[in-house]
């Protein structure tokens, strides 16, 4: 293009590319979630009709300006395209205060807001996982695992940690695909560029030692870390290592993968925080005891990626390359999964608070308590080296899939078939209902409920306690004890009250603290 | 800032030279011609520089806030975009996107201590909204590749450690032109590793025939970065001021 004569336009107005859309392109459906930095909406795009998730851009922070959280992850996401990572699709701007409500709502902080669009996806994990009834089957998760993994290989390769991967920021379609969301808390690593990193990053159940010593110089390991806890979660049906802070989320760790010395973890005495925090008295590593009713390729893996040292814990890649993606049962295509009614973590949040609301009020009328909410683990065959516990006989197969050679069938979808353990499996019915929420008094008998049950239940009211149930092979002898009595948790007393950790308002908290952060 | 530079939105965006040359209709009005606009943006370089060794950030934070500058006013007129408001802004923005948090408040206060000049006082609030403008103007692509990377690669490859700093320097001064926005930056840094040899009589042919890339090219931008210098020994203080003074924005 050659530049116009004097008095003739070369263009006449900025190429229409440039500029972003006003959010009045989108009508706004319902909050979905709530993310790092803002509240997550479900939209429809007015002109298509498509339906996108709009992240608002909290600009709470007037002497700072446009927030660097933001900054981090419209740059890292505008960088990383990949099936198993959420995609930016554009940003758009609302133009101002101009209405009423939106005046008070913005309470007049900043002039207009801004909105990431995002390709809506119908589910995340965890609220996929907390569906009533819902299990998963071990294909399954090794479908969800294998995608969440090639992702993570993807984003570690384009050198961007991830920084908070759990359950909720794992969203999943109607379509089976797994992708990696919520990059808020996530940084640019260079091998060239050693700075120092804030250890303030990963919701606490997933966050790994080294950052709970206080490193400040780590790498791709912290997200494996995280994917290890999410793995065991898959498989056990629910989180496995609950602190209630950091601490005791420390003291977790160590009682379940021993305690860290110069000989498993070299280097570790030299982690600012190590002296505050070593445990006083040696601990023996015991995954694979506590787990030992896993299959035995998962216990092999869930062992990598839980290994304490973050320079010998299992890189992405190499965790795509374990036995456990390779032998039977092989990961299902996503295609052929399920379909399920849309659930985000949001959202099932919000029907439990509203469902523990009834539950109060039904039992201040001294009604029958209705049934509780509790998730289920997969039913899975016990590690090939303990096959004495594999005592039962085929149970009933109820699934689309063509059952699988290597043994009976081990994955039914949806109905709730009560839970595969025995009764001891749940602490007795004693506490439901009491030990969720803080606001909801009670959780002062919580100590009782969990010395009484083999791990604790982490908020979610226990369920089904006591009841009969149609028994299972998974119920059958040997199996549920695997999970870790009180003897295999000794240290029951002090965890008194954690249960209490995933309420919203604690929730809440917890995030002011971690993501006050700038660095 | 990783990953690679062919899938970079930086890659998809470079622009024809042609089209960075553009002068904006309003600033046409009053006058300003294609070498009053290179003249300004240049100044502001030197502005920013300024301002971010009292700030003290780094190298690639300067370059990359002089990108989007350079980026800013390939959309938005000067006339509307104030280049006195723009540069510090995007100082301030780039410290954010290179993980260099620099605060407002503190090149409010360098500003007012560098330039006297009535037309430089901003406060914090018009960085912070200018730099929203920014972003928009940018779309939000923030993400710049520079030739300091590769540069140090190429010079080891080359056994031309020896003349790192000289390259270095060179690779900076092509951020007062828009090479920046026209050409991928690993062929700035061969470009600029070129000069290096010619001027200090390296004999690098051998080496430069087996890299796989179009040597005229790399030619070309060392033509460019030539007559550049050739250029500048005869921009006087005069003619800066002229230029600005038909901005003449806060009268």
């Amino acid at each position: 293009m050659a530049v116009a004569a004097p008095g003739q336009l070369n263009i006449e107005e900025s190429p229409p590319s440039w500029g972003s859309r006003s959010v009045d392109c989108f009508e706004k459906l319902e909050q979905i979630g709530e993310g790092t930095y803002g509240q997550v909406f479900m939209a429809r795009e007015i002109r298509s009709s498509e339906i996108v998730a709009l992240k608002k851009i909290r600009m709470d922070n007037e002497k700072e300006g446009f927030p660097i959280t933001a900054i981090r992850e419209i740059k890292i996401l505008k960088k990383l395209q990949h099936e198993n990572v959420i995609k930016l699709k554009e940003i758009v701007t609302s133009p101002g205060p101009e209405t009423v409500e939106q005046r008070k709502e913005e309470g007049n902080k900043y002039k207009g807001s801004i909105y990431m669009v995002f390709e809506y996806m119908d589910h995340d994990l965890t609220g996929l996982a907390d569906r009533p009834g819902l299990r998963f089957t071990i294909p399954q998760i090794k479908c969800y695992m294998k995608q969440l993994l090639t992702g993570l290989h993807y984003c570690h390769v384009n050198q961007v940690l991830h920084r908070d991967i759990k359950g909720s920021n794992l969203l999943i379609d109607n379509e089976g695909r797994l992708k990696l969301a919520d990059f808020g808390l996530a940084r640019s690593f260079s091998n060239d560029h050693v700075g120092n990193l804030t250890n303030r990053v990963i919701t606490l159940w997933y966050r790994p030692p080294e950052l709970l010593l206080g490193a400040t110089k780590y790498g791709p390991a912290v997200d494996m870390w995280s994917v290890g806890c999410i793995f065991g979660e898959l498989l056990f049906g629910k989180p496995i290592l609950t602190g209630k802070n950091e601490p005791e989320q420390l003291n977790k760790i160590f009682e379940l993968c021993g305690s860290p010395d110069e000989v498993n973890w070299p280097g570790v005495s030299k982690i600012p925080w190590y002296n505050n925090f070593k445990p006083t008295r040696p601990m023996k590593r015991r995954i694979r005891e506590v787990f030992r009713h896993f299959d035995r390729h998962a216990l092999d893996l869930l062992d990598r990626m839980l290994t304490l040292d973050p320079a010998q814990r299992i890189t992405a890649k190499d965790a795509l390359d374990a036995e456990y993606f390779w032998t039977d049962p092989l990961p299902c295509d996503p295609k052929s999964l399920p379909k399920y009614e849309s659930s985000h973590e949001f959202q099932t949040k919000k029907k439990r608070q509203q469902q523990r609301q009834n539950e109060e009020a039904a039992k201040r009328q001294k009604l029958a308590n209705p049934l509780p909410h509790s998730r289920l683990p997969p039913i899975q065959h016990p590690g090939q080296s303990h096959p004495s516990q594999w005592s039962g006989p085929n149970h009933p197969v109820n699934h689309s899939q063509p059952a699988l050679p290597s043994g009976p069938g081990h994955h039914h979808y949806g109905k709730p078939r009560g839970p595969p353990g025995g009764p001891n499996r749940y602490p007795p019915s004693g506490t439901q209902g009491t030990n969720y929420n803080p606001n909801h008094g009670g959780g002062a008998t919580q100590v009782r409920g969990y010395a009484g049950g083999p791990y604790p239940t982490q908020g979610r009211p226990p369920a089904y306690g006591g009841s009969s149930m149609p028994p299972g092979p998974a119920g059958g002898p040997g199996a549920p004890g695997g999970y870790g009595g009180p003897s295999n948790f000794p240290q029951s007393n002090q965890y008194g009250g954690s249960t209490t950790n995933r309420s919203l308002n604690q929730l809440a908290n917890n995030r002011n603290q971690q993501y006050g952060w700038q660095q | 800032m990783a990953a690679n530079f062919w899938t970079s939105t930086h890659y998809k965006q470079l622009l024809d030279p042609e089209d960075v040359d553009v002068v904006h209709p309003p600033d046409r009005e009053r006058g300003i011609t294609v070498e009053d606009f290179k003249l300004i943006k240049m100044q502001m370089v030197t502005y920013i520089w300024k301002l971010a060794q009292h700030v003290k950030v780094r190298q690639r934070v300067i370059a990359t806030a002089v990108t989007y500058m350079r980026r800013v006013y390939t959309r938005k007129s000067m006339s509307e975009y104030d280049p006195r408001l723009v540069a510090p802004a995007c100082l301030y923005l780039a410290a954010k996107a290179e993980e260099s948090t620099v605060q407002a408040k503190a090149l409010v206060f360098y500003i007012k201590k560098i330039y006297a000049d009535e037309k430089y006082r901003y406060d914090m609030k018009d960085i912070l909204e200018m730099e929203m403008k920014i972003l928009e103007a940018l779309n939000y692509y923030l993400v710049v590749f520079h030739p300091y990377r590769s540069l140090t690669h190429l010079l080891q490859d080359a056994g031309m450690e020896d003349m790192t700093q000289f390259t270095w320097g060179l690779v900076n001064d092509t951020y007062k032109m828009d090479l920046i926005l026209v050409h991928p930056p690993h062929l700035i840094a061969l470009a600029c590793i070129y000069i290096a040899s010619v001027y200090k009589d390296r004999d690098t042919t051998s080496w430069f025939e087996e890299l796989r890339v179009d040597m005229n090219v790399v030619k070309n931008i060392a033509v460019e970065i030539l007559d550049f210098y050739e250029n500048h020994r005869s921009i006087t203080e005069e003619r800066v001021t002229a230029a600005f003074s038909k901005l003449a924005l806060k009268a």
